[in-house]
């Protein structure tokens, strides 16, 4: 009897505490699948593999939440970048789709129409590049922005060594949000941390996200600055285009290559040493992300407000937070950041292509 | 004196003044800018310029027959990628077959370009716009838009660009630009001298009289736009090689650059005179001016109107010197030089 009435206070006890755990960590929401939505995944340009790969992550997540509605994968060519996105996005409107997901080629020209869509109760999701906050629902950060300077003023430090060295940037366009704000922190700590004193910064160019201008634009730097010893490319292209124009003129050993580049178009640059480190976060896994955001707002299964706690599928648990870098802003941040090396890309091609046969990614998905 | 005027015609006079705007400009960037005169600034113009160059070598012959191909930049687009995709899976294919592959897929998008505008007689101008945007389309959606990496392709294809043919000291002549001065080479001989060359510029000179004196207009230009697509076709495959990433942008408003390069040589737009020479000039000249301004220390925003403002000095400096140089030049002679051996016919 005894016995009895200890389980019960027991069981009482272990209500509450459950109920005040609950109060304090909300259950995070989940999406309900079958929901149908048509929704608009919106990259900057086409012909960046980068924003495939962030589409395959999109059509996961389509898949996974049987979304019976569409999943359009629509983007401006580079040299109507702007316009571009503004014209999708008005057509957008105009068809009345339920979600726009859009990686900006610009932080303030977009918001006219982002206003717009979002007056006529679409989902505006921005992601990978934001705009204003008040042009949005809420952004999707890749990575800490701040985090983004020191991951690549801590590579250009272990490629040049405690002595140092010149190095120069090679960037996007000259007015990419994102690439802008990464290049201004690590500008930040080069000035403000002694650990970096030795790294000096001797040039900013920008080759448009074309690989034809990024290879020249590289080579230019080389002449330019007979000393140069790394390039730092915050840009998949512009990587890519760089250690391609350093093989290209037998200049491997003498100027590094690094930055923000894809492991499927880095891997054979490591391998033959014109590339010895660089970073990226999964943009797959970027696209998933968004997707289910998107859909969890759509759907009305969520508000944007700070706090909220959500599950995202395979990824798990996140949380809608104020933007530390955008008054008013919110986010949710992805992370984390991946560093590649000789030693971890084996490993990485070891695991699979990226081109990514389905039935490897179905078994995946299977466990 | 009267001798060598006698052999020199007048078009050589041409390009003899774009060499000398090209000292002059070379010199220019060479007091403007440190490091300027090296064989590494040599060797990266030229291959810059060798892709342009080749793809004007076609374009100079539709031009010579008052027609202009805006599609090449996509027919260059679609084939570096279909190529690079095609030598992916099958790596052991020859070079020269993968050459003739692209250059039958390039033969293939000039010669519908050639048909619409030969037998349909729709403005060539309207034609290309439209195929532009059509090979460009086919490009997207054959791509999927994905793109071709460069550890996709074989090792010689990529190892291509740093190929040396000719070496003096460390001034290279590197398999791109040598690929592009045969051709330059075989089209001079060809375009002045057969009569497949000759016809083309009679159809240009004078429509009205290439048809009376029995020359077959329609097959003639349907044949220049055919081979036009030939030479982007084998430029797409060298834009492969040199950028190895290809993307479904690739080589976009290429068709601006290889128009410019074909004007700025002194191929008359509206057709029958010019040579494949002076293309190649005008290419040059631009790749220069272009390739030397990313080397100066220049706002990003006014690097290209900067290439048209040096682009219209080069040419108005050319037309003075023409203009100054010809009545010398044809002073002995008694009405005037003809421009060309006639066209034989």
């Amino acid at each position: 009897m005894r016995k009895l009435q200890l389980l019960l206070v027991a069981l009482v006890l272990l209500t509450l505490t459950g109920g005040l755990v609950r109060a304090q960590d909300p259950e995070p929401i989940k999406a309900e699948p079958g929901v149908e939505l048509n929704m608009v995944l919106l990259p900057k340009t086409l012909g960046n593999a980068v924003f495939d790969e962030a589409h395959e992550g999109a059509i996961e997540a389509h898949e996974e939440l049987e979304n019976p509605g569409e999943l359009i994968f629509n983007a401006p060519t580079p040299d109507n970048a702007i316009p571009g996105q503004i014209e999708i996005i008005e057509a957008s409107i105009t068809q009345e789709v339920d979600a726009i997901m859009i990686s900006a080629n610009d932080y303030e020209q977009l918001l006219p129409s982002t206003t717009k869509a979002m007056e006529d109760d679409i989902t505006v999701v921005t992601w990978d590049s934001p705009v204003s906050p008040e042009g949005e629902d809420l952004f999707i950060a890749q990575v800490d922005f701040t985090e983004v300077g020191s991951v690549m003023a801590n590579m250009a430090l272990s490629i040049l060594g405690e002595d140092g060295g010149q190095f120069a940037i090679l960037s996007a366009t000259p007015d990419a949000s994102n690439q802008n704000a990464w290049i201004e922190a690590m500008q930040t700590l080069l000035e403000e941390d002694e650990q970096y004193a030795n790294l000096e910064l001797v040039d900013i160019v920008y080759g448009n996200d074309d690989p034809d201008d990024s290879y020249n634009e590289a080579l230019g730097l080389v002449d330019s600055y007979p000393d140069l010893e790394l390039i730092m490319a915050p840009t998949t292209v512009g990587i890519a285009a760089a250690a391609k124009a350093m093989q290209d003129e037998e200049l491997c050993g003498e100027v590094a290559v690094s930055g923000l580049g894809l492991p499927s178009e880095m891997q054979e640059f490591v391998e033959n040493g014109c590339s010895q480190e660089f970073a990226l976060w999964s943009f797959k896994d970027l696209g998933y992300l968004t997707y289910y955001v998107s859909y969890l707002l759509a759907s009305g299964a969520m508000e944007a407000e700070e706090g909220v706690v959500f599950e995202a599928g395979r990824m798990g648990t996140y949380t809608i937070e104020a933007d530390p870098n955008r008054e008013d802003g919110l986010r949710v941040l992805m992370g984390p950041f991946s560093v590649y090396n000789a030693d971890n890309l084996e490993e990485w091609a070891a695991g699979g292509d990226e081109e990514g046969e389905p039935e490897v990614e179905a078994t995946e998905e299977a466990n | 004196m009267r001798r060598i005027r006698r052999w020199v015609p007048l078009q050589r006079l041409r390009e003899f003044s774009l060499v000398i705007i090209l000292i002059i400009v070379v010199f220019i960037f060479g007091n403007q800018i440190d490091n300027y005169y090296t064989p590494r600034t040599f060797n990266r113009i030229s291959s810059t310029v060798a892709l342009i160059t080749l793809v004007a070598v076609g374009q100079t012959m539709v031009v010579l027959t008052r027609n202009v191909d805006l599609s090449v930049g996509s027919v260059v687009g679609f084939t570096a990628y279909y190529v690079g995709r095609y030598v992916s899976k099958n790596e052991d294919i020859a070079p020269l077959m993968l050459a003739a592959l692209a250059m039958g897929i390039g033969a293939g998008m000039g010669l519908i370009n050639g048909l619409l505008v030969a037998y349909g007689r729709i403005p060539a101008i309207v034609v290309t716009l439209g195929t532009m945007a059509i090979y460009r389309g086919a490009l997207v959606e054959y791509s999927d838009s994905k793109s071709v990496a460069t550890r996709q392709l074989p090792d010689w294809i990529k190892e291509l660009p740093q190929e040396s043919i000719l070496k003096f000291g460390e001034y290279e002549l590197r398999a791109l630009p040598a690929i592009a001065l045969v051709a330059v080479i075989v089209f001079f001989f060809l375009l002045l001298y057969s009569s497949f060359g000759r016809r083309l510029y009679a159809i240009g000179s004078s429509p009205e009289a290439a048809n009376l004196a029995g020359i077959r207009a329609p097959r003639m230009v349907t044949l220049a736009f055919t081979m036009c697509g030939a030479m982007a076709g084998l430029g797409g495959m060298l834009y492969l090689a040199r950028f190895g990433t290809i993307t479904v942008d690739a080589a976009r408003g290429m068709e601006l650059q290889v128009v410019a390069a074909v004007v700025v040589g002194g191929v008359n737009i509206l057709g029958g005179s010019g040579t494949v020479l002076g293309a190649m000039l005008g290419a040059i000249l631009i790749g220069t001016i272009e390739q030397s301004l990313i080397r100066m220390n220049i706002n990003e925003f006014w690097k290209d109107a900067l290439l048209g403002l040096c682009i219209i000095i080069a040419v108005t400096v050319d037309r003075i010197l023409i203009n100054q140089l010809t009545p010398w030049w044809s002073r002995t002679e008694l009405q005037r030089m003809p421009e060309e051996p006639h066209a034989a016919v």
